[in-house]
C-alpha cells in the first residue's frame, strides 16, 4: 500500500449497508447511489469497513483465487473513489477468525457494482447557475 | 416573494402549516377517503385534484373501529389567507438536505422548483399543506397518485412503507412484483387482472411487515402505453377513455378490469423481479435478494422524498423475509398469468 496506514472507515454517515445471505447492498444516503457487492467484495468491505487491516487480507484465498496486492488497491481505491470508506489513522483492528474461511468459500472476484440510475440527478443552484434562456431558476445537470 | 434557506425552512414550514389550516373554513370544497387505519380529509378547490380525489383511490373497509384523522389543506393564493408560495433561496439544494433539515425540527417536506409547489407535512399532528402558486399549478403526475408523499410520511411514521411495486395475487396469497419503471410490473399486472387473478395496486402499494409481508390497495389507477394498451386487448375492452397521461400512456381504474372486487389484503409470499425477455414462455427462477433488493428499493426511495434510511431499513427487512424470484415475460398476457397462478397455486415458494 502506497500510504502509512492500513486502516479504513466508512466515509459517512450516509453510508448505509446491508447484508442479504451474505452479499453486501451499499446506499450513498445523500445521491441515492446503490452499491452492489460480489460475494467476495462483500467479505472484504466488511472487513474494511470495520477497520480491519488491509495488509492481512492480501494472499487469503478468495473467488477461486488469491486476493493479490495489484486487486486489493484497485478493489480498495475504487471504494475511495465512490466516497464508501476514507483511510483511518485508528489502529487497523486484527483480521476476524472466521473471515479467511469465508473469503475462502466465495466464488466471485473482488468487485463492486454501480446502480446510478434512480440517483439525485439534478442539483439546483438558483443563485450561481442562471441560465438566462432557460429562464430562472435554472436547473443544471450535476457533473 | 419570500425566499426560504436551509436554516429557515423548519418555519417556513410552519409559517405554511399555520396559514392553511387558519383558511380552513374558506376552502370550497372537502374530500374524505377512507384509507388503511386512515381517514384522511383533504380541503381543496374544485377541479381536477377534487376529481382525482374522488376516483384514485381503493376505499379501505376499516378493519379498526377508529382510524386515525389526518388533515390536508390543498391551498394556494386564490383562497383567502392563503400566501403566495416562497422560492428556494439557497445557493445549494439537495433533495437528502432538505429532508434532514425538516426532519430534525420534526416535520416533512418537498419542493418542486418548476412550480414553487411545496409539500409539508406534521407528522405529530396528521396535518399537511400542498401549497401551489395557483389552483392547477401542480405537477403533471399528481393527479395519478394524489396526495402520495402526505401518505408516504404518514405511513413511514408507523413504520409501514408506500412501496413501488405491482402486485397479483390469487386465493389471498400475493407476489410482489419489483423493477424500476419499463421493467414490465403494470403489463404484468394488467395482464394477470385481465386473467383471472387479483392485485391490490400496479405501482404503489401499501406494505406492512407486521406478522409477515401484507399489501394493501390504496390507489385504483392502472397505466399502460400504447403498445401494452394494444397488446392487451385494453382497446376494446375500455371504451370510455380518458385523454393520455403526462408520459402519454392510457389511465384506466383497476375495477374496469378486475375479475372480483379489489381484495383489502394480500398475503405477500414472493418478491418477484419481471424483465422482458423476447421468449416465447414465462418462467420464475430464483435470484438472489442481494439483486432482488436492488430491483426494488432504489425506485422505492428515489421517488419519495425524505425516509431514506428507514426505507433502505424497510426494504432489506421485506427482502429478506421473502424468496426472491426472476420472472422472464412471455409475450402471450394469458401464457403470463397463467404461469403466476401456477406459481402462487402449487405454493412453489
Amino acid at each position: 500500500m502506497k500510504h502509512d496506514s492500513h486502516a479504513y472507515a466508512v466515509a459517512s454517515r450516509d453510508i448505509v449497508f446491508e447484508s442479504f445471505d451474505g452479499e453486501a447492498v451499499v446506499l450513498n444516503l445523500a445521491n441515492g447511489k446503490y452499491f452492489g457487492f460480489s460475494d467476495s467484495g462483500s467479505k472484504a468491505w466488511q472487513a474494511l469497513s470495520s477497520g480491519v487491516d488491509a495488509q492481512a487480507l492480501i494472499g487469503l484465498a478468495a473467488g477461486g483465487s488469491t486476493i493479490g496486492q495489484a486487486e486489493l488497491e484497485h478493489f480498495i481505491s475504487q471504494l475511495l473513489e465512490l466516497g464508501l470508506l476514507v483511510r483511518s489513522e485508528a489502529t487497523a483492528q486484527p483480521l476476524p477468525g472466521e473471515l479467511p474461511a469465508g473469503l475462502a468459500a466465495t466464488n466471485e472476484p473482488l468487485n463492486v457494482s454501480i446502480h446510478d440510475d434512480l440517483a439525485d440527478l439534478i442539483v439546483v443552484d438558483p443563485i450561481h447557475e442562471v441560465e438566462e434562456p432557460l429562464g430562472w431558476p435554472a436547473v443544471k445537470q450535476a457533473s | 416573494m419570500p425566499r426560504v434557506t436551509l436554516e429557515t425552512l423548519p418555519d417556513y414550514a410552519r409559517y405554511v402549516i399555520a396559514a392553511a389550516e387558519g383558511a380552513a373554513s374558506r376552502y370550497p370544497t372537502t374530500r374524505k377517503v377512507r384509507l388503511p387505519w386512515l381517514e384522511l380529509t383533504a380541503h381543496l378547490g374544485h377541479g381536477v385534484l377534487a376529481d382525482a380525489l374522488s376516483h384514485a383511490f381503493v376505499e379501505a373497509v376499516h378493519d379498526q373501529p377508529e382510524p386515525s384523522a389526518c388533515r390536508i389543506f390543498i391551498a394556494h393564493p386564490g383562497i383567502d389567507g392563503i400566501p403566495e408560495p416562497a422560492r428556494w433561496g439557497d445557493a445549494h439544494f439537495t433533495e437528502h438536505g432538505f429532508a434532514k433539515r425538516l426532519a430534525e425540527a420534526g416535520l416533512r417536506g418537498h419542493y418542486f422548483h418548476d412550480l414553487d409547489f411545496w409539500q409539508v407535512y406534521d407528522p405529530q399532528r396528521r396535518v399537511g399543506v400542498q401549497l401551489m402558486a395557483s389552483a392547477d399549478a401542480f405537477p403533471p403526475w399528481e393527479p395519478g397518485a394524489p396526495l402520495r408523499v402526505f401518505l408516504h410520511w404518514e405511513y413511514a411514521a408507523r413504520g409501514m412503507r408506500l412501496t413501488h411495486a405491482g402486485t397479483l395475487g390469487a386465493g389471498g396469497k400475493g407476489i410482489l412484483l419489483a423493477g424500476s419503471g419499463g421493467a414490465g410490473k403494470s403489463g404484468t399486472v394488467a395482464a394477470g387482472l385481465l386473467n383471472g387473478l387479483d392485485s391490490v395496486g400496479d405501482d404503489y402499494v401499501l406494505i406492512d411487515l407486521a406478522g409477515g409481508v401484507t399489501a394493501r390497495p390504496l390507489f385504483s389507477t392502472l397505466k399502460q402505453d400504447a403498445h401494452g394498451f394494444a397488446r392487451l386487448g385494453l382497446q376494446q375492452r375500455l371504451t370510455a377513455q380518458g385523454p393520455l397521461n403526462w408520459q402519454g400512456k392510457h389511465t384506466f381504474h383497476i375495477e374496469g378490469i378486475a375479475p372480483r372486487p379489489v381484495p383489502m389484503m394480500l398475503d405477500i409470499v414472493a418478491l418477484v423481479v419481471p424483465h422482458i425477455s423476447g421468449g416465447g414462455a414465462s418462467s420464475i427462477m430464483p435470484m438472489s435478494r442481494r439483486d432482488a433488493m436492488i430491483a426494488l428499493a432504489p425506485s422505492g426511495i428515489a421517488q419519495m422524498p425524505g425516509e431514506r434510511e428507514s426505507g433502505f431499513r424497510f426494504f432489506s427487512d421485506l427482502t429478506r423475509l421473502l424468496p426472491c424470484y426472476r420472472l422472464s415475460l412471455g409475450t402471450q398476457p394469458r401464457e403470463i398469468a397463467s404461469t403466476i397462478e401456477d406459481f402462487l397455486t402449487r405454493g412453489a415458494w
